[in-house]
């Protein structure tokens, strides 16, 4: 009887298994409703893990979760449910969750590929290297696991390597001819080549005339390969064949969003909301798109300038300057006018402005591009002195108009090359120094070859490897440009908006094999920064001795000592550096003039601490050189605009030159702070209106001054002076 | 705007004597020790070096005892008249334990309650009680009253985190940006305006959560509040409580000679700050034709004093 029992519930699990299955077929078939209704009738199976797996399918994500959780008390030593519910979380975007489960799975069986996918899974999602190791050894635990083979794929294309990806999507195929998955692959590497009549997207939809995900997939390529546009173009497509898609329609959203198209984008993400989709990639930019009412917009000519209300007045006059002149730059250099204005967005919270790009907060990055679209931190968004404004916009808008020129086919490598060669042409000391991460890649001689550059930007072995990678292809554009000259660089932009690869673009511009480039790349790089790259322990050891001499006050010691160790690796302007402690060393010996040429060294070198620079101001002043030290605080504004005595002394500076333009501009930016002492900067703005014979606003502003103290004498005495010029008196 | 008249009166008649304490309570750590002493000095160098008159006292180190801050207490209440004015400044740590708050000292702490039966004693009519320390929002309920003023560093007693407040309140004495109003004298409201401002600031450079909130409490009914307005009401004793002066002022209103054209520009500012406070009941182009005429007969006056 017992025997009896038991191979009924077997006979009744394998049933529902083959039900189950059926139920996948139908829906890869493209028939949903009969899938739904399949689904729907195992939701009351016995077993807990189909009732899971069916709730799974029919999107009742929490009941699925309880069906899961009772699955694996039932059975707690079984390692597929595990793996199985852990798809689940990593579906619902918990990606801890999901780890921790496919770990409890592995830990039952070590070499589960259930298990082991699932790890590569959520590794792919953060671009982890390591998600390839792991698809190989679930691949090595079961080889038929052609989703294993498919992300072999996936991965492959986000590095560019088409070749490989079809491969590894033929494979799979080899094991199930009709694996819609890894057609959608082959067909994202046909669309990214500009094929869009995609054979395989043609046999995919014969297969299942509904299935939208293809689209979703190729979408996805394209808004990695920054084609957001095209992307947008086919998130729709999908959304036509398949509304219930609502993964794609949140990327659409975000990626309308990431363009500028905020009605629509809402309008997506709230449908996604709606419909119990309230992941953090879908809440974070609803949230943020809440509050654009605070954002005001400035439209100039050729471009669009989105500032927060509480900083647009500030910062509007620094920024819009800065723009014109960039925009003004480029279209000479690239010699390509745009066919629409340049949207710039500045974003004084780093995590609305990380959500704006990702979706989610985390994120690194300065400025992201999006076509015409630039969304960027504001300057207050940092700790002062933490990035220069400005250089991050000249090296966004490099991007609008190098990928514009190709009409956004170039490599990763090459526009982040240009971008941050760009940077470093307006002025030496803008753009990234080199930091100890590059120093120690160019010694250990972890620079990539050229034709693999762009997996240091899109899967890096550390985080590391994206500042190196970044200072590597900035060094090759400038390397090209030194070699073969500027045009070399125009002529290689047009080579692969014709979507040439980099080592046919090597070939054919360069006239020399990629390895050949690399060779001569890296000798020239090596020979650049040999000093820094040979003595860098050296230096290491001469900052710990600088520290001990600085906390000793040993300040002869510092003079004698620091020249050599600041030699030795210039580029180094971080807290600590040596120029700063050598200055420091030569006030205390009373020597300005020794401190403030140090601290010239230090801003030319491209250091950018406010307080230091303020210094550097101060002492020039001090030792009369007014001119020097306009120059010093105008530079500070490229770094942090929101100080006001940065504003107070420059305004002061510029009116004693007879500046009135610059002092306006300068008092204007202290009265937008509302200062503590509003009046004494609106007195000083009425001085530079007085300067430039605007007498009215000067009078204005000296009335706003006396209404908040009357007694200002100062301001009384230029009232007195305005009102007797109004009557016509000398 | 007879209570703005009382008010100015008040303000104009502080050159009666004042007395100050100041106190730079336990520091514990040395860094703490060595911050709380610096800016508690500061606050007394400034006081000290000014026009403002009176008895400066700063309590500092081991002198700064609950029996020693006791005894000046009870100085200042013999002392004292009703004329007169008394500021007590704390700088330090503080705790609150959901009743009573207290103060850090070298040995026995001394609670708000306490400090409150004390400076309840001194017959001064204006009194200013800075609590410059971490958890001093806790003592305002117990030490609001009548025509005190008082500042916390603190909005409530759980902000348990050492403050900055004081280091910008001394600042503040120093800066001559904070004399908003350019009248030579920094008052209560703009030392707390300036302090406030720069901490948050601080905070905000640094991309810190704010861990201090500062209040000013001058209704007597324990509302402090962080922005005072003393048009709405709070703040208008801070308004006209001067804790120090500077400059020509005063000699100017001590010369004969000029005491009439003196009283003209004081008349002046009154009608201008009437004026002020009409705003947004009057036509903007009336508002600004008076106001520049009463500025103009201000600004002549003050030539003819400057001679």
């Amino acid at each position: 009887m017992k025997l009896r029992a038991v191979g009924l519930v077997l006979l009744a699990a394998a049933l529902q298994a083959e039900t189950l299955d059926a139920c996948r077929q139908m829906d890869r078939k493209g028939r949903p409703a009969e899938a739904a209704r399949c689904y729907q009738a195992l939701v009351s199976a016995r077993d807990p893990f189909v009732r899971a797996e069916a709730l799974f399918a029919l999107g009742r994500y929490a009941e699925a979760n309880d069906q899961y959780r009772q699955a694996v008390a039932a059975a707690p030593k079984n390692p597929d449910y595990r793996a199985a519910w852990g798809r689940l979380y990593l579906d619902r975007e918990q990606k801890q969750d999901a780890v921790d489960l496919f770990n409890e799975a592995l830990s039952l069986q070590p070499d589960h590929a259930g298990a082991l996918l699932g790890l590569a899974l959520a590794a792919s999602e953060g671009f982890d290297q390591m998600a390839e190791q792991l698809a190989l050894r679930a691949l090595a635990a079961n080889p038929k696991l052609t989703e294993a083979r498919v992300l072999l794929a996936r991965m492959a294309l986000e590095d560019g390597n088409a070749e490989k990806a079809r491969a590894e999507a033929d494979k799979a195929l080899s094991i199930d001819p009709e694996l819609l998955e890894a057609l959608s692959i082959k067909a994202a590497a046909d669309w990214l080549e500009d094929r869009t009549d995609s054979p395989s997207l043609r046999q995919a939809l014969r297969l299942n005339p509904v299935y939208g995900e293809i689209y979703a997939v190729i979408a996805r390529f394209l808004v990695l390969n920054r084609r957001y546009e095209e992307g947008v173009e086919l998130y729709r497509k999908a959304l036509e064949l398949n509304p219930r898609l609502y993964k794609a329609r949140a990327e659409l959203g975000l990626n309308l969003l990431r363009l500028g198209q905020a009605e629509e984008a809402r309008r997506h993400l709230e449908a996604c909301y709606r419909a119990g989709e309230t992941y953090p990639a879908v809440g974070n930019p609803l949230r943020l798109l809440d509050t654009y009412g605070d954002f005001r917009y400035f439209r100039r000519g050729n471009f669009i300038l989105k500032l927060h209300q509480k900083e647009a007045d500030l910062l509007l006059p620094y920024f819009e300057e800065e723009i014109a002149r960039a925009l003004a730059a480029y279209e000479e250099r690239y010699r390509l006018r745009l066919d629409r204005p340049v949207q710039v967005e500045v974003y004084p919270n780093h995590e609305d402005f990380a959500v704006r790009v990702l979706g989610m907060p985390g994120m690194p990055a300065l400025g992201v591009t999006f076509v015409n679209v630039i969304a960027m931190d504001s300057p207050t968004s940092r700790k002062p002195g933490e990035f220069h404004w400005a250089s991050t916009l000249w090296h966004e808008l490099s991007h609008v108009f190098t990928l514009a020129a190709t009409r956004q086919r170039m490599p990763r490598w090459f526009t982040e090359g240009l971008a941050v060669r760009d940077e470093t042409a307006v002025s030496p000391d803008w753009g990234d120094r080199i930091s100890p991460a590059v120093v120690l890649a160019l010694r250990d001689k972890k620079l990539l070859p050229i034709a693999e550059l762009d997996r240091g930007f899109v899967h890096p072995s550390d985080p590391e490897q994206v500042v190196v990678s970044y200072f590597q292809a900035g060094r090759a554009c400038t390397f090209i440009e030194k070699t073969w000259g500027f045009q070399k660089l125009l002529d290689m932009i047009h080579a692969f908006g014709k979507l040439k690869s980099t080592p046919e673009v090597i070939r054919e511009q360069l006239g020399m094999e990629p390895e050949e480039f690399d060779r001569r790349f890296m000798a020239w790089v090596s020979e650049e920064n040999k000093t820094t790259v040979a003595g860098f322990e050296e230096w290491k050891k001469g900052m710990r001795r600088l520290s001990e001499l600085v906390k000793a006050r040993d300040y002869e010691g510092i003079v004698r000592e620091a020249p050599a160790v600041r030699d030795l690796y210039p580029e180094f302007v971080e807290d600590g550096n040596a120029y700063t402690v050598l200055a420091d060393a030569y006030l205390a010996r009373g020597e300005p003039q020794k401190a403030a040429a140090e601290l010239e060294r230090y801003a030319r070198a491209g250091g950018r601490n406010p307080e230091t620079l303020k210094l550097l101001a101060k002492l020039k002043e001090d030792l009369g050189r007014p001119q020097e030290a306009v120059e010093v605080l105008k530079r500070i504004n490229y770094i942090y605009p929101r100080d006001e005595e940065v504003h107070q002394r420059l305004g002061e500076l510029l009116l004693a030159a007879g500046d009135a333009r610059g002092a306006i501009r300068e008092f204007q930016a202290l009265v937008a702070m509302r200062p503590i002492d509003e009046a004494a900067a609106r007195y000083n703005l009425a001085r530079a209106y007085r300067l430039a014979g605007k007498n009215e606003e000067a009078r204005e502003q000296v009335l706003s001054a006396l209404e908040a103290a009357p007694g200002y004498r100062p301001a009384q005495k230029l009232l007195l002076e305005l009102s007797q010029s109004k009557e016509g008196n000398p | 705007m007879r209570l703005l008249q009382l008010l100015l009166a008040l303000a104009l008649s502080v050159n009666a004597a004042s007395h100050y304490v100041t106190v730079a309570g336990l520091g514990g750590e040395p860094d703490y020790e060595q911050r709380f002493s610096a800016w508690a000095r500061s606050i007394d160098q400034v006081l000290r070096q000014s026009q403002i008159g009176g008895k400066v006292h700063l309590l500092i180190g081991s002198d700064a005892t609950r029996e020693k801050l006791r005894a000046r207490l009870e100085e200042a209440a013999a002392d004292c008249g009703p004329a007169d004015a008394f500021v007590l400044m704390l700088v330090g740590h503080g705790s609150f334990d959901g009743v009573d708050y207290k103060f850090n000292l070298p040995g026995p702490d001394i609670s708000a309650s306490e400090l409150a039966g004390y400076l309840n004693r001194i017959r001064a009519a204006r009194q200013l009680v800075a609590v410059m320390t971490s958890s001093s929002g806790g003592a305002i309920e117990a030490l609001r009253r009548e025509n005190r003023i008082l500042v916390t560093a603190t909005k409530s007693g759980t902000e348990k985190n050492a403050t900055i407040f004081a280091r910008y309140w001394a600042d503040a004495l120093r800066d001559p940006s904070s004399d908003t109003d350019k009248n030579q004298a920094i008052t209560v409201l703009e030392a707390f305006r300036y302090a406030s401002q720069k901490t948050a600031a601080f905070y905000e450079s640094q991309k810190r959560l704010a861990t201090e909130h500062p209040l000013i409490e001058d209704t007597g009914r324990g509302e402090g509040v962080r922005n005072p307005s003393p048009e709405e009401g709070s703040g208008r004793l801070a308004a006209v409580f001067t804790l120090l002066r500077f400059g020509a002022a005063q000699q100017q209103a001590n010369d004969p000679a000029k005491r009439k054209l003196f009283e003209r520009k004081e008349e002046l500012e009154q009608q201008i700050d009437a004026l002020k406070y009409q705003k947004a009941a009057m036509r903007s182009d009336e508002y600004k034709k008076q106001l520049t005429a009463l500025l103009l007969e201000l600004a002549r006056t003050e030539e003819e004093l400057e001679k």
